[in-house]
């Protein structure tokens, strides 16, 4: 290969690592927002619907509670705020199901709040279930703990995913930057030997040839050069030799 | 020293590192696994550093021993920095010491992992890994040499800095010819037990990294168990075997596979190192019967897999040997110090030192009986004189000297007695697992980072036969 292909394949080699580099670590980076949207969009808005669904539920209970000391009026008020409360959150997590299994999970959640609501949908207040303690501890509070768990295991799976995605995230972090460092590093070294062979192969071949010329022109003595490549160097030692020893002969006719 | 020499065939060596890391990268692809990008980049740029220095060095064949030295050295340390640019890429459980951690173990066919769970890496990495082992079973240095167009002179030069004095007994071959028996010997036994293992009902993927390991004498499991994992007998007499025939000097194979079977037992050395490890299976089924197994078929089975697989310096496991009584431990760390023949791909003191240490001892109690007597002692057809005895016993006491001092630096990190010993004796014989907290079952993930730097210099010792290394060292001063 001649020099200029030599030098060409050089800075060819340099840039090539350095585009492989920057072409991955742009596309790491870009698979890290899709992450970050997704890691929002699917599990975070999961997780949210779920603590405020918990947060309805509790309000729910005191209700309850209020209508079995006898306050209808206010019980039922709170009651059908959260209620409406709890739909809409619930609604929110039923329509992001994007774990695998996950809609086990909130099919869970709807047939226990179902069996929950059954029992304070009946009335309370003027019945023989006002201020009887046994029946709420009995029925109502353990189905209010049912419910309860139900999300708080639909909240533990989307928990998970989302620490599992973040961990991803680090892991993808990484991998956007290591690439750079390696190119960096790669590129030093590759300098170093470039810039060994350039003044081996290049430089010290055009020394020895003008050391030679010189030797010639001072003294008189044969030009001679040693060139361990056959390239355009070993071309002009080899051209520069036949006319030195041309003006060798001719001096001597 | 003529430093473009060096380039060009140390480059050499990093494309065929760059030819494995473009098969790890098809793997990659075909499992659509997240490791091909890492495999990818390291490829390309094996790939580049190798193939530049050909574009400007032409070949040449009057390499010196100095160069060639250097060659071999640098070839080994390039081969582990390029081997380490996959993991550290692919992040996870490899910072940068777990990294060159793992690619050394992986080049000089140690077998000792950092990784805590080896089964949720990648295909296309675990099978860099176990390539990594394969490059450098036969090493690297003759992978170098069978695509060097300049094959002659050069490469018995390169290759001497890999044999034990007795290691040459059987190579009485022209350099090229005894590197296509190399060759042909190691790809074909690599191709047995991939087939054996096939057989035995093991998937594509498994039987060729489980072989790759087996054959290299490495111990790089793709699961987290080893070979326990597979929990089967023909897996296990088909490892075993061929444990026991890259234990054995290579030149002996290909005599042995040409129809001179006799030619191994007639060999002073693989005889030792036959009935050495039969013996050493015996003693250890006693001593775990009854104690660890009640049924004896349990214990010679899981005796012989450890000793073999220690005494081959493979270091694949089938039980947790740091559970065995205190006496089958130090029968094992005999086996992790002895290693197998010169010639092949283990590590260790080598039996033919072995061999040549009770030559040496026996002369001198012969001599201190007779002063007089002429005592010419002779392993096999070779008569071993005095330098080589000398070589041979300094040999073993460096050896020796280098696992205690990197034990010392080891418990003065923190590490228990037992587990700085075991792990330091096994990185210097490239055996793998030792006993504590680096068993047979456990890794090295406990060891603290400066101690990790300690074993990899172990290992890189041992593998280059400490003096490669300390020459390479002192190369400056080298007339």
């Amino acid at each position: 290969m001649g020099i200029r292909g030599k030098i060409l394949f050089g800075f060819l080699v340099l840039a090539g690592m350095l585009f492989l580099a920057g072409g991955w670590s742009i596309y790491e980076l870009t698979t890290i927002g899709a992450s970050v949207q997704r890691l929002l969009d699917d599990n975070y808005k999961s997780v949210n619907a779920a603590r405020s669904m918990i947060e309805a539920l509790e309000r729910e209970d005191s209700a309850i509670l209020l209508l079995l000391s006898g306050n209808r009026k206010e019980g039922r008020e709170i009651i059908e705020t959260a209620d409406l409360s709890f739909q809409q959150e619930f609604r929110i997590a039923q329509k992001n199901v994007t774990i695998p299994g996950e809609k086990a999970y909130v099919d869970n959640v709807e047939k226990a709040y179902k069996n929950y609501k059954d029992l304070w949908e009946k009335p309370i207040v003027g019945t023989d279930r006002e201020r009887n303690l046994d029946y709420y501890f009995r029925e109502v509070h353990q189905s209010f703990l049912d419910v309860k768990s139900a999300i708080e295991r639909l909240m533990t799976l989307n928990d998970g995913v989302m620490y599992e995605t973040a961990s991803n995230l680090e892991n993808r972090a990484h991998r956007a930057v290591m690439p750079g460092i390696v190119a960096i590093l790669a590129a030093l070294i590759f300098t170093f030997v470039f810039n060994y062979f350039i003044n081996y192969y290049l430089v010290g071949p055009i020394i020895r040839i003008t050391k030679g010329i010189q030797a010639f022109l001072d003294t008189g003595e044969t030009f001679q050069a040693k060139i361990e490549t056959k390239d355009e160097l070993s071309l002009l030692a080899s051209s520069l030799q036949q006319l030195v020893s041309r003006s060798l002969n001719r001096d001597e006719i | 020293m003529r430093p473009h020499i060096i380039f060009r065939y140390s480059g050499l060596i990093l494309l065929f590192n760059a030819l494995f890391l473009f098969i790890s990268c098809l793997i990659s692809l075909i499992y659509m696994d997240q490791a091909l990008m890492p495999l990818f980049y390291s490829a390309v740029i094996a790939c580049l550093f190798g193939a530049f220095p050909l574009l400007f060095v032409p070949s040449v064949d009057d390499i010196t021993n100095k160069e060639g030295f250097t060659i071999v050295v640098s070839s080994w340390l390039l081969s582990c920095l390029v081997g380490l640019v996959p993991y550290i890429l692919y992040g996870g459980e490899f910072t940068l010491t777990n990294a060159w951690f793992e690619s050394v173990s992986g080049f000089t066919t140690t077998g000792s992992s950092i990784l805590t769970n080896v089964e949720a890496l990648p295909k296309g990495l675990l099978f860099w890994r176990s390539s990594t082992h394969w490059i450098g079973g036969i090493g690297i240095i003759i992978f170098a040499l069978s695509v060097m167009p300049s094959m002659g002179r050069a490469g018995m030069v390169l290759y001497r800095a890999e044999m034990s004095p007795l290691g040459m007994e059987n190579f009485h071959y022209r350099t090229k010819k005894t590197l296509k028996i190399l060759v042909t010997v190691y790809v074909g036994l690599t191709l047995a037990e991939t087939l054996g293992l096939l057989l035995c009902g093991m998937n594509l993927f498994d039987a060729v990294t489980q072989s790759f390991a087996t054959i290299a004498t490495g111990g790089f499991s793709t699961k987290n168990n080893s070979i326990a994992y597979f929990a089967s007998l023909p897996v296990e007499m088909v490892i075993m075997a061929f444990m026991v025939l890259s234990g054995l000097h290579f030149g002996l194979l290909f005599t042995a596979v040409r129809g001179k079977i006799a030619e191994i037992w007639r060999s002073p050395v693989s005889r030792y190192y036959i009935l050495a490890m039969g013996a050493g299976l015996l003693i250890t089924a006693l001593d775990i019967h009854g104690t660890r197994y009640p049924a004896w078929t349990d214990s010679f089975r899981y005796a012989a897999f450890q000793v073999i697989s220690l005494g081959t310096t493979t270091g694949f496991a089938t039980a947790d040997s740091t559970l065995w009584p205190i006496f089958s431990q130090l029968i094992l760390i005999f086996f992790t110090l002895q290693g197998a023949c010169a010639g092949s791909t283990s590590g260790g003191i080598k039996t033919d030192r072995v061999v040549l240490f009770w030559k040496g001892l026996t002369k001198r109690i012969t001599k201190t009986r007779h002063p007089h007597a002429v005592i010419a002692p002779k392993i096999g057809d070779l008569a071993v004189d005095g330098e080589m005895l000398e070589v041979g016993l300094l040999y073993i006491v460096l050896y020796i000297g280098v696992v205690f001092g990197s034990s010392l630096i080891l418990t003065a990190l923190g590490v228990d007695a037992m587990s700085a010993f075991s792990g330091s004796a096994a990185a210097m014989g490239g055996v793998g697992p030792g006993f504590g907290i680096v068993g047979s079952m456990g890794n090295y993930s406990l060891i603290p980072d400066p101690g990790k730097w300690v074993l990899t210099i172990d290992m890189l010792l041992g593998r280059l036969e400490i003096f490669a290394l300390i020459m390479f060292v002192t190369a400056r001063s080298w007339k």
